[in-house]
């Protein structure tokens, strides 16, 4: 792990409320979270402790009802939605439950994609793509459209173009949470040892054990609030 | 914007039929648009053909102020003149001598109100119908100059027919005394207009200079041009030259200035048609837009969170809006292109209908570049700012709140 350490991710009593047919309802209650780098961190709790909500306002994909938060020293407030886009391209990695490929771009396309909107080079595109797609077991199946993809290789595909833009920071909510065990934990190797061999910080937003075992930091959510903030040696 | 214009044509071939039903549905606004277009420039060609080639020419001199009371003794000044610059002027095809007169037509059974015009039967046949429309007898074959060609509703009136005899009096030039003449009916024509049919009478020109005492002169130069867009512009240096000295030269466009009101009504109503069009259309379009937006809100909500700026949501839809006007415009240039040219091989029949004072013929829809690239750009245009309004709404979708939304 690196042990050059600073702080990716600062929430500063962080509040979100969602309107429900005009009731409020507190999803998220005054959260104080720093993320620093090289951390491999899973945020756990029942369904409804807020996890989900709290990963989209880390990173910017949700604005707080009140509270502040910080990417890499710079307060989302004071970022319009294309700024936010951009520090997501250029600074975070996600991975969601249902993999969510874009379905009409094949497994290559998909990953190019990030590249892409960071305007890199046709060619420095495509030797990236295929070293990340070697790296997650996918050689050979890049020209594949997600619709011919199993769920684990839709998967990493999808860890694959979270990765590829070499991001501070990786995001995934629920990442096995669709997968059979096997793949499930395959991939949770791959992660692991981005963790440990170039020091990428990665976030999970999960119920899975197995996940939680390998985690470093495990911080409890129960109703919207850190209930438990356990680091782990090793 | 090679990737974004890549996934906006993968995106609209995801639900084909759908997209394949919305493109049709535009296309055939398309076609319908080059169609008409096709039918009023067939219309428009024959409305002219029957206008100016029935009697009143593409253009006419008189002296100024003849038309306005038909006195006798108003004929076109310096006629010698006149006559040898048309004659080497570069624009004229045809043109043909007139003298017109009001007079009196009697026969033995009645008596009516005639307009009388002297022509030149060899050069007048180049420039009017009247003996393409004859129906009894002949138009001017024989040598006498007692021959008189009139209306079939006139003859009905006058109860005359071929070989009858008629009496014709006018009011002479100098002086307005009265003279008359006895002719005898050598050809009878129609055209299936009461005006035309009922109101005129056809004598040789020397004839009617001699019936008149303006031996020489004439009321009225009928022409036909080269260039058929000379009668329609005002602007033709053609009429300064011959509007002078006392003389006036007018388009049809002047002569009859109710067609021109006509055909631009005409021209307003497919205005009209194509903005009505273009609303349905473009409401299809937002339609279809929108549902395809709502069934990917998750994809936009991934998009967004990988750091799709919201300008480049937006500039995806209207992509999309782009590629949809591109199929439909595919669709409807041929569905256009079949459509009018098999309607102009074999043409609409409105032989013998009357329509403002002139009888129509049969119309040939007419296929122009011009159709198959303007009407297109204008697809194009519409479709693009149909999908501005549901580009906006994609592009101002919360990513989390996109992320929460599954199908």
């Amino acid at each position: 792990m690196n042990n050059n350490k600073r702080a990716l991710i600062v929430a500063e009593n962080v509040e979100k409320v969602y309107s429900e047919n005009g009731v409020p309802v507190p999803a998220v209650r005054g959260v104080d979270l720093t993320i620093e780098s090289g951390e491999f961190t899973a945020l756990v709790g029942p369904s409804g402790s807020g996890k989900t909500t709290l990963l989209n306002v880390l990173s910017g994909l949700d604005r707080p009802t009140s509270g502040d938060v910080h990417l890499d020293g710079r307060s989302i407030a004071t970022m319009s939605p294309g700024e936010l886009s951009d520090f997501r391209r250029d600074h975070i990695g996600f991975i969601f439950q249902a993999y969510n490929l874009i379905p009409v771009l094949t497994a290559e396309e998909n990953i190019e994609y990030i590249m892409y909107l960071q305007k890199v080079p046709h060619a420095e595109r495509h030797r990236r793509v295929l070293e990340i797609l070697d790296l997650v077991g996918m050689k050979g199946l890049e020209k594949r459209m997600p619709p011919k993809l199993s769920g684990g290789q839709q998967q990493r595909v999808a860890i694959a173009r979270a990765m590829v833009s070499r991001p501070l920071l990786i995001l995934a909510d629920e990442p096995t949470a669709n997968l059979d065990s096997k793949t499930g934990s395959d991939l949770l190797d791959i992660m692991c040892d981005l963790n440990h061999g170039l020091g990428m910080t990665f976030v999970f937003s999960t119920h899975d054990k197995m996940i939680m075992e390998k985690a470093h930091r495990v911080v409890t959510l129960k109703d919207g609030k850190v209930a438990g903030d356990e680091v782990r040696e090793g | 914007m090679k990737m974004f214009l890549k996934l906006a044509w993968r995106n609209i071939m995801r639900n084909k039929r759908r997209t394949i039903i919305a493109g049709t549905t535009i296309g055939i606004g398309l076609a319908a648009l080059i169609f008409m277009d096709a039918l009023m420039i067939g219309f428009k060609n024959d409305m002219m053909r029957a206008i100016t080639g029935q009697f009143l020419g593409e253009g006419q001199i008189h002296a100024a102020g003849f038309r306005e009371n038909m006195e006798p003794a108003l004929t076109i000044r310096g006629l010698d003149g006149v006559v040898s610059g048309l004659r080497s002027d570069a624009a004229v095809d045809r043109f043909s001598l007139r003298v017109l007169s009001q007079g009196m037509l009697t026969s033995s059974s009645g008596v009516n109100a005639v307009l009388v015009v002297g022509v030149q039967p060899e050069t007048e046949a180049f420039l009017s119908q009247v003996d393409d429309v004859i129906v009894r007898g002949e138009y001017f074959k024989g040598s006498s100059d007692r021959e008189i060609v009139i209306g079939s509703k006139l003859a009905d009136l006058l109860e005359a027919d071929i070989g009858d005899r008629l009496v014709l009096t006018v009011a002479m030039a100098a002086g307005g005394e009265l003279n008359q003449e006895m002719f005898r009916v050598s050809g009878i024509y129609s055209f299936n207009l009461r005006e035309m049919d009922g109101g005129m009478a056809f004598i040789r020109l020397a004839k009617a200079q001699s019936l008149l005492g303006i031996s020489g002169q004439a009321h009225q130069i009928a022409l036909t041009f080269k260039d058929k867009m000379t009668g329609q512009t005002e602007t033709d240096p053609f009429w300064g030259r011959y509007s002078r000295n006392g003389n006036e030269a007018l388009g049809w466009v002047k002569l009859q200035p109710q067609m021109k009101s006509v055909l631009q009504l005409v021209q307003f109503a497919i205005l009209f048609l194509g903005l009505i069009l273009f609303i349905l259309v473009s409401l299809g379009i937002i339609n279809t837009l929108f549902m395809s937006i709502y069934e990917r809100i998750f994809e936009f909500g991934v998009m967004r969170a990988v750091g799709t700026r919201p300008f480049g949501v937006w500039r995806l839809i209207v992509f999309e809006a782009g590629s949809l006007a591109l199929l439909s415009i595919g669709i409807g240039l041929v569905l256009g292109f079949v459509l009018t040219f098999i309607t102009a091989q074999s043409g609409f029949n409105y032989r013998g209908v009357e329509f403002a004072k002139t009888t129509l013929n049969v119309i040939y829809p007419v296929l122009e570049l011009r159709q198959f690239l303007v009407y297109p750009l204008f697809v194009m245009i519409f479709t693009i700012l149909a999908g501005i309004y549901p580009a906006f709404h994609g592009a101002r979708l919360v990513p989390a709140k996109a992320l929460r939304r599954t199908m």
